[in-house]
């Protein structure tokens, strides 16, 4: 099948990606055994796959695709027991949250297959400074163009995407100062950014058949977008979200992603408009930047509202349509973190505290990560 | 004329310790910096062979009682090394993985019985040949550790590695000890002292580290986690305990062991922070490694070259048979037993003071046993680090910028 033809799929179905790290347990920083522990996952049976991701010290989980978020959140639960017990007899511990707090990128390996060895070839230490750890969710759609309408108008919500999901507070033994300090480290890369602001599929193609005749890109994998269709699936890709600290997160952050698409699929009095791009890098630094205190301004009314208010008014705009999806529930756990303005990122900044330090930081979100915290 | 310059010293002049020590550094760096970047040999080869040049068998410059002399510092460089292997031993992951634990344990078993029926076989008496296999049991901790620390290896071979490492030196010396009774009662030593003596060598060591590790846990609460603090803590307990298992008589390296098992393990509120010894370490090990090459005799070598090979390819083999029967289940790689019984081949400075240990105590019996065992030692101390560093780059686990200054 060529790379253009857009497979289609269940509208509104979802499927995850999370991208972990594996920390040693005597000093809490990054280990290198990705290959050690996925030969031990391939003697087990999982739900969806675990595989290897650029350098020894991550994996990345795969869920299967999904009509629901709770039967997500299910199998994330057993593939993450199955994670978190093979990485013990290796005395490996495995954490979410979008960035090692501590760890020396010069110090990284990259993973031995070779498209990584040409993206470190192509990015040299770019490559390497990209061990940050993101949730990607894929979100079913039936054609071409309803992936780029799709895209164009989830746009409007990356920044609520990187304040619920932030959890990269810590990069390089700093405080950051940001809630999510992780996208910084992906926007130094030439393709990142968002998507060309093309009305269809076909006009879509146009430009991607451009770019590859110009010799910049080789294929869609090249385009290291916030959010982008990814035709070999029939889905739209969205990947701002920082790898939550704890997979039953992740499965409310997908439930989320999924009842706001199903809106936009479904409810088409809004079409894309230039003005969401326009807004957006505003919007994006915000967020990453204060989280859900951060201010966004709305490209449909000009507006300008607090993070955290303009996502709970979004909650209660898709209620009856997360009723259909099963998942108001998903949807009320998150708004009651919003109110109370619980984030990951201050759930690791409390670890720190005045008396703490960075291995311990580390160390709460691996007993997070492993369900016991 | 005399008068003038009375202010001179006397020709030549008397070269102090320190003098010899910052000569024997210098020294050490340059033979391992040569080896390194001609011959692209671990670092430890140059230093050891520094030692040896420098020592009695060759150049004369270091003598023999200079050499009792540095025991200090070769206690003191053993003993930060222990400390670090000793926090590398954590109780949760061999309850997490019980049959790891019963993988060291029998590789260190294995180790001691394939040399102890060689040197039966070679027609050694049982005792001595007993002493022998528990000298050999252990790997050497600071040949492994440094060369993992050279090559900034970080995988499971180098975890297991440090890990086997840590539980073949305990063994190793609570067989000895369970010998020692034995040797004291060949020498007709009173059987009441006889039992005590060994019990007062473990035990002591061990309650001393115990309660130095609570004081040290209770100074750390109090420090907070400041990593500068800690650092002058962590070198200050391990001053203090290698000084007063001197002054106490009890096994230094024990003490520190216990010092750095327990500090891993009864830190349940995780005061103490990951420290790594760094550059300051580096100068004392440069130091260890360049004393116990002096400290090799090579005149011991001739004599015993068969009884020395046999007794190096017994243990290799001991040790390769156990982590090949107990590898696979206790979560090792296909294809990692070799390499981690490659890995733990080296032999260095703790036989030679296990050696010297028992030399103190009974003369005669001391320079058997040295005979049997301090050949193999001088082979491995040439071959040991070379066979770890290849077990780890083979492994994959040496960073590929191993040139690169380790953090």
């Amino acid at each position: 099948m060529s790379e253009a033809q857009f497979k289609v799929s269940t509208p509104a179905s979802v499927g995850v990606e999370l991208e972990l790290q594996l920390v040693r347990a005597h000093d809490w920083d990054l280990a290198h055994a990705a290959g050690d522990l996925l030969s031990r996952l391939e003697k087990r049976k999982v739900a969806g796959a675990v595989k290897p991701e650029i350098t020894q010290s991550m994996i990345e989980l795969n869920t299967g695709v999904h009509a629901r978020w709770a039967e997500l959140r299910d199998e994330l639960q057993a593939t993450r027991t199955a994670v978190v017990e093979e990485a013990g007899v290796l005395n490996l511990r495995v954490c979410g949250g979008g960035s090692h707090p501590f760890h020396d990128w010069s110090d990284r390996r990259i993973f031995p297959t070779e498209r990584f060895k040409q993206v470190l070839e192509r990015y040299g230490y770019l490559a390497k400074q990209f061990t940050v750890f993101g949730q990607h969710v894929h979100i079913g759609c039936a054609s071409g163009d309803d992936a780029i309408h799709l895209a164009h108008m989830l746009t409007r919500y990356v920044p609520h995407f990187i304040a619920l999901s932030a959890a990269s507070p810590y990069y390089q033994d700093e405080d950051t100062t940001f809630q999510s300090s992780r996208l910084t480290a992906v926007s130094a890369f030439p393709l990142a950014g968002h998507i060309p602001f093309v009305k269809d599929w076909a006009e879509f193609l146009e430009y991607f058949e451009r770019m590859k005749s110009y010799g910049i890109v080789e294929s869609m994998k090249d385009f290291y977008w916030d959010i982008r269709p990814k035709p070999e699936y029939g889905t739209v890709e969205i990947r701002v979200f920082d790898t939550p600290l704890s997979v039953e997160r992740a499965a409310l952050l997908t439930a989320y992603a999924q009842a706001l698409a199903a809106h936009h699929l479904h409810d088409r009095s809004r079409q894309p408009a230039r003005a969401i791009y326009l807004v957006n890098s505003h919007n994006r630094f915000e967020a990453c930047r204060y989280g859900l205190r951060g201010t966004l301004v709305d490209p449909f009314t000009g507006g300008k509202k607090k993070i955290g208010d303009d996502i709970l008014e979004t909650m209660a705009a898709v209620r009856l349509r997360a009723a259909g999806l099963v998942s108001t529930e998903a949807l009320d756990a998150l708004a009651a973190d919003v109110r109370s303005g619980a984030t990951d990122a201050d759930w690791l900044r409390s670890r720190m505290g005045p008396k703490g330090s960075l291995a311990d930081v580390v160390r709460a979100a691996a007993e997070r990560w492993a369900g016991r915290l | 004329m005399q008068e003038l310059f009375w202010f001179l010293p006397e020709w030549p002049p008397l070269l102090g310790d320190l003098v010899v020590f910052g000569a024997l550094l210098v020294a050490g760096l340059l033979g391992g910096e040569l080896v390194n970047r001609w011959l692209g040999l671990p670092r430890i080869t140059g230093y050891v062979l520094s030692g040896v040049a420098f020592g009695p068998h060759a150049l004369g410059l270091v003598q023999a009682p200079m050499l009792d002399d540095t025991r200090v510092v070769v206690d003191l460089a053993l003993g930060l090394i222990m400390f670090e292997l000793g926090s590398r031993l954590d109780a949760e992951w061999l309850s997490r993985n019980r049959w790891l634990f019963l993988a060291a344990l029998a590789e260190s078993l294995g180790a001691f019985f394939a040399i102890y029926g060689g040197l039966l076989w070679f027609g050694y008496p049982p005792l001595l040949a007993g002493c022998a296999a528990a000298v050999g049991t252990a790997t050497s901790p600071a040949v492994v550790s440094l060369v993992a620390y050279e090559l900034r290896a970080s995988g499971q071979i180098t975890e297991r590695m440090l890990l086997f490492t840590a539980v073949n030196c305990a063994v190793a010396f609570v067989a000895l000890m369970l010998l020692l009774p034995l040797v004291h009662l060949e020498h007709r030593a009173d059987w009441r002292s006889a039992l005590l003596h060994p019990m007062y060598l473990l035990f002591g060591a061990a309650l001393l580290g115990f309660f130095a590790c609570q004081l040290m846990l209770v100074i750390a609460r109090w420090l907070g986690k400041r990593e500068d603090r800690q650092f002058v803590l962590l070198m200050a307990f391990i001053v203090l305990v290698v000084g007063i298992a001197r002054s106490v008589e009890v096994t230094v390296v024990v003490a520190l062991l216990t010092l750095g098992v327990l500090a891993r393990n009864l830190d349940t509120d995780h005061v103490l922070l990951p420290l790594r010894f760094g550059y300051a370490g580096q100068a004392l090990f440069v130091i260890l490694f360049v004393i116990t090459g002096a400290s090799l005799d090579f005149g011991l070598l001739a004599p015993a070259s068969a009884v020395a090979a046999a007794f190096i390819v017994l243990r290799f083999l001991g040790k390769a048979a156990a982590i090949l029967a107990f590898g696979g289940i206790s979560g090792l790689r296909p294809g990692g037993a070799g390499l981690l019984s490659l890995s733990l081949l080296p032999m260095s400075g703790l036989a030679v003071i296990m050696v010297w240990d028992t030399a103190v105590l009974y003369p005669s019996f001391g320079m058997e046993l040295a005979a049997v065992v301090l050949s193999a030692v001088t082979i491995l101390e040439l071959f040991g680090p070379l066979a770890t560093q290849i077990a780890l780059k083979l492994a994959g686990e040496a960073s590929a910028e191993s040139t690169k200054p380790p953090a």
